[in-house]
């Protein structure tokens, strides 16, 4: 096996927040110790309900948020508690695709500037150099090579996201740090970025930490998928696995709600509708986080928390009742 | 409509004729950049860029809407016709709180009082799923989660109970319990209040789910339109056969994904005839002149005879 290239160890984030109007501060705790590894060439997917912390955690790993706790290693190197100045050369082999093109393309400059920017700041090539592979990227990720003059609100939504892809892989980086990358993008087009993400992948040996709520996708890139919930990664196992035997009843109920097309050959299934509110970090139930809407839920569920326990298979799962299939 | 830009000019949509009936919930899926967006934009008098160019007509409750002054299209914008933008940032402002912005527009358009309205936009929030909207709604933007302001945005789009919605990718940034929170309510509204609601998705199985009819858009122009059964089982363009192989399935490992031979046509150089032609597997002489969206109920774009396109799906079918 390759040698392990990130290492995430019990990180922990919590935000400050106004309380009710009257000024009150009350906290949120965005991810509760995470902790994972991934190896050179491996692509571990994240999956998870909306606001459970994913795209804090990716902040977090990138550096661009600090940590309340715990540590992240790249490349052997633990980069929290490095300056700024410090952080230069490692962040560099660490790009992070955003979530939210929009806000993060610079308006004033032109999508060309934009993708070029890494190069310039890191040195990377004579201007001409620069821009014959600002004119590759474009091409590899499907936009036209004569729009490199227009600005970012002249794109349409998944146009932009893909011009934040052409950004990330511009410096070639050993991990790129993928939230929601094809969110925006048609089936056809999204197909074709997930396939270049792949063949880099096959050629460079690129390691992904792919973010992405849509299940089908993160079973097609991903070796091995963590599930979260409420900030905590509650299983983790190869995709395989995962996607053929659920074993947190969280996941199972995820798997089971993902909208298909009714083309007469997906797969039948029952759906498991979760009962109970959607949970909130600033009031993280007592015992499992899940037991408020879990179906199979017992008395020490409530009381105890389960810890992610790592069985023989390299499956981990923090429930008191996995299913054993 | 077009665009003037520094590269030259864009022919964002090109010859689009659709209609929505109360209470139908139309969908929209095409290619990215193929005009789905901004041709939702022009009805609502949203591009009022001195580059850009609308022609055509478009009637809203049997009045044309299209080059209405500023002053009119607001005050239908927000009550009668909603919109979800694709980007939440495009609708909310970072500089309020999320509460306030829907109370405001609530305030607008119904006269409410700040108390009322605060207390609407508590309740809009629950509908939506924020937990713990009570104090969800003091936060800023920049404090929700991306399917958090998504969300934020929907609530915001919903709070005058709009006869027409124009959803443009509600649902991208959320997952699936979420979103089928957020079709459920969709649902709801249209069942109580009749509305309608055009759907902007690349996601081919919430097209499934939801929309009544379909519209398929390539570069611009309307490739395929026809219920959503027509669509799924039996579709009649080479792009839909495309764009639905492309589908990654639950039920299958990870493999090379289908795509769509080519690239996407250039906005700038879209060909003269069919615009999918030079990416389709099927084109002959006749495609080098621009087919017309032709059929009853079903419609298409594509000159193959009819029973040679029923003949070329069922043989994808079988080899996949
Ligand atoms: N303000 C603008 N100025 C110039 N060109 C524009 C502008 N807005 C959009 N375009 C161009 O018009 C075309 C259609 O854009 P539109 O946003 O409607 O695409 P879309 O179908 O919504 O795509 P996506 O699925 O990626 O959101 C694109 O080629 C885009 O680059
Ligand atoms: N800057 C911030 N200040 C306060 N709270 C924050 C901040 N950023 C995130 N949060 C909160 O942290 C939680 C996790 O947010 P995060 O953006 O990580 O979620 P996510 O899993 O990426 O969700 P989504 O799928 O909707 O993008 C949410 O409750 C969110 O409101
Ligand atoms: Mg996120
Ligand atoms: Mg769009």
């Amino acid at each position: 096996m390759s040698e392990v290239i990130l290492d995430v160890q019990d990180v922990t984030k919590t935000f400050t927040v106004r309380h009710g109007g009257a000024g009150a501060r009350g906290r949120i705790q965005a991810v509760g110790g995470v902790s994972f590894e991934i190896r050179r060439g491996e692509t571990l997917g994240i999956v998870g309900e909306s606001g459970c912390g994913k795209s804090t955690l990716a902040r977090c790993i990138a550096q661009l948020l600090p940590v309340s706790s715990g540590s992240v290693a790249f490349n052997g190197v633990t980069l929290t508690g490095l300056s700024r100045r410090q952080l230069r050369s490692h962040r560099r082999e660490m790009q992070l695709v955003f979530q939210d093109p929009y806000a993060s393309l610079n308006p004033r400059r032109t999508v060309g500037d934009i993708v070029a920017e890494p190069m310039r700041v890191h040195h990377r090539g004579t201007s001409e150099q620069i821009r014959d592979r600002v004119a590759d990227l474009f091409r590899l990720v499907g936009l036209d090579v004569s729009s490199l003059v227009r600005y970012p609100h002249e794109f349409s939504g998944g146009q932009r996201q893909r011009i934040g892809i052409a950004r990330a892989l511009a410096l070639n980086p050993q991990l790129i740090i993928a939230d929601e990358p094809v969110s925006a993008l048609d089936v056809s087009v999204q197909a074709q970025v997930l396939n270049l993400m792949a063949d880099l992948q096959d050629e460079l040996g690129l390691t992904y930490l792919f973010i992405a709520h849509d299940l089908g996708v993160v079973r097609h890139v991903s070796d091995r998928v963590g599930v979260m919930y409420l900030g905590e990664l509650v299983e983790m196992a190869s995709a395989e696995a995962l996607y053929q035997a659920p074993a947190h009843p969280y996941t199972e109920a995820l798997l089971s709600v993902a909208p298909e097309l009714d083309d007469g050959r997906a797969r039948t299934r029952e759906r498991i509708v979760l009962a109970g509110d959607v949970p909130d970090p600033s009031d993280k139930p007592e015992g499992c986080p899940f037991h408020p809407r879990c179906p199979v839920a017992q008395d020490i569920c409530r009381r105890v928390k389960p810890t992610l326990e790592v069985a023989d298979d390299g499956r981990a799962v923090a429930c008191h009742f996995p299913r054993r299939r | 409509m077009s665009f003037a830009t520094r590269a030259g000019v864009i022919r964002a949509v090109d010859g689009l004729s659709m209609s929505v009936e109360r209470g139908e919930t139309v969908g929209i899926v095409g290619e990215s950049g193929s005009g789905k967006s901004v041709s939702m934009y022009s009805i609502l008098g949203l591009l009022r860029d001195a580059n850009v160019t609308i022609e055509g007509s478009v009637l809203f409750e049997g009045r044309e809407i299209l080059g209405r002054p500023d002053s009119e299209l607001r005050a239908i914008r927000g009550k009668d016709i909603a919109m979800i933008f694709q980007d939440p940032m495009t609708a909310l402002t970072p500089v309020y709180t999320v509460g306030w912005q829907i109370a405001e527009q609530i305030r607008q358009h119904t006269g409410a009082s700040k108390k009322q309205a605060r207390k609407r936009a508590i309740e809009l929030l629950a509908e939506v799923a924020i937990p713990d909207p009570a104090r969800r709604v003091d936060q800023y933007p920049h404090e929700f989660s991306g399917g958090m302001r998504q969300r934020a945005m929907i609530a915001m789009a919903l709070s005058c109970e709009p006869s027409l919605i124009i959803a443009d990718e509600p649902t991208t940034a959320l997952d699936v319990t979420t979103q089928a929170q957020i079709l459920e309510l969709l649902g709801q509204l249209q069942q109580k209040r009749g509305s309608s609601i055009v759907m902007i998705t690349h996601d081919m199985g919430v097209i499934s789910e939801v929309a009544h009819r379909v519209v398929v858009m390539y570069a611009g122009r309307p490739a395929e339109i026809g219920t959503r059964t027509q669509l799924v089982r039996e579709p009649r363009h080479p792009y839909t056969w495309g764009l639905l192989g492309a589908v990654p399935r639950l039920d299958s490992k990870r493999t090379r994904l289908i795509t769509i031979p080519g690239t996407p046509a250039s906005p700038l150089d879209v060909p003269e005839g069919c615009a999918f032609a030079p990416r389709c597997a099927y084109r002959f002489d006749r495609c080098e002149e621009r087919p017309a969206l032709h059929g009853d109920d079903h419609l298409d774009a594509c000159w193959l005879e009819e029973p040679d396109k029923v003949r070329l799906r069922r043989a994808i079918e079988e080899a996949s």
